[in-house]
């Protein structure tokens, strides 16, 4: 039987104050909790990225229509094969439109290329200083970007440009956030 | 017992040697007991190493231990990478493995008639689908206010505008805030390294 045997006299005919630490309950129990820890572990990490959906509820006739000035928002059109086009407007009117060159960078995961989208997210947090309307830290609200997409474009492809796009936070009431919420366009 | 011998026994160093019943006065016992003078068959096991192994093993296995369970991806679904991302959370999972739909394992429709047609539908089975998920959300929460989240679980190769078709379906069901679940990149420090 296992055990540790704890030494400390009993010479002379006394009786032995030796005491033996039984070990083996205390083996069997790390054994079951290891089995357990290893069926139950989760060795994929999964995580998730937002996007958000800008449906119109019904007009309600018992209230009086405000009119409220559209906000400035951006758009990301990924249709070129070569380049973004970023696009700053409100309502209808264009404030500002500019090119980034879609110039990927590969990043190598074990077996899996990710491709990341860096000079888009320079790109995008550089006029966001220019143009983004919620910029102030009790300012509660965030910019919206709108993704417009070519319908033949991988999955793969509009999660790196979401993922350039959440590269920019900002603060509200001290704690990071977003700076942006994205949406899709419909067309 | 000799005057040499006795004087050798108490001091504080002794001869390494065979204990098993040494307090046996008779010395045949001693001698049948312990292996007559062969080697002896007992060995002794170093349990502390073996302990502490599994304490370093339980330690860690305890760390990384995820209460919230692992949601289930089909083995045929590879999902994209993110850096920017946030933690899972609970909500129906709407899954497109190949040309199916599903909503927590249940099918819920084909992405085929949307590749068919080339443009942006209403995908009417998963609309149904969601629509009473939320009722019943609603009857089992009266107070609470429905958080409209729900989780895509896409192939990294699948076609935008499937991803848009579904993802303003479910929006038009009242699940307007949808995540896409995705693997998590390592966070890329200032300079740009990973």
């Amino acid at each position: 039987m296992g055990g540790v045997s704890v030494d400390s006299g009993g010479k002379s005919g006394r009786r032995s104050v030796d005491s033996e630490l039984n070990l083996i309950p205390m083996i069997d129990l790390f054994v079951v909790c290891v089995l357990f820890l290893i069926m139950t572990a989760v060795w994929s990490q999964m995580a998730r990225i937002e996007a958000n959906a800008q449906v119109p509820g019904p007009p309600r006739t018992d209230e009086e229509v405000e009119k409220v000035e559209p906000e400035k928002m951006l758009t990301v059109e990924m249709k070129q094969d070569d380049r973004f086009v970023l696009i700053w407007k409100s309502g209808a009117t264009v404030h500002a439109t500019s090119e980034v060159p879609r110039k990927g960078q590969p990043i190598t995961l074990g077996t899996e290329t990710v491709m990341r989208y860096p000079d888009l997210a320079t790109e995008i947090a550089k006029q966001w200083k220019e143009y983004g309307s919620h910029q102030n830290d009790n300012d509660r609200k965030v910019d919206q970007a709108i993704i417009s997409v070519d319908n033949r474009a991988p999955f793969s492809d509009i999660i790196a440009v979401i993922d350039a796009i959440y590269t920019l936070k900002r603060t509200y009431k001290g704690a990071e956030i977003n700076a942006f919420q994205v949406t899709f366009s419909a067309r | 017992m000799a005057r040499g011998k006795r004087k050798f026994e108490h001091s504080m160093i002794q001869k390494p040697g065979r204990r098993l019943m040494h307090k046996v006065p008779l010395r045949f016992v001693q001698n049948k007991v312990s292996g007559g003078g062969a080697r002896s068959v007992n060995t002794s096991l170093a349990l502390i190493p073996l302990i502490d192994f599994f304490v370093v093993v339980v330690l860690f296995l305890l760390m990384s231990f995820s209460a919230s369970g692992e949601i289930p991806v089909d083995k045929n679904t590879k999902l994209p990478s993110a850096e920017n991302t946030l933690d899972m959370i609970d909500a129906p999972v709407v899954a497109i493995t190949g040309t199916n739909i599903l909503v927590d394992g249940s099918p819920a429709g084909s992405t085929r008639p949307i590749e068919d047609s080339g443009r942006l539908q209403k995908i009417d089975d998963l609309h149904n689908i969601l629509k009473n998920k939320r009722e019943l959300w609603k009857q089992l929460n009266p107070k609470a206010e429905s958080p409209g989240v729900v989780v895509m679980q896409v192939d990294h190769r699948v076609s935008a505008l499937v991803v848009k078709s579904v993802f303003q379906t479910a929006a038009f069901a009242g699940y307007p805030n949808v995540s896409f679940m995705v693997g998590q990149l390592p966070k890329t420090k200032k300079g740009g390294e990973h």
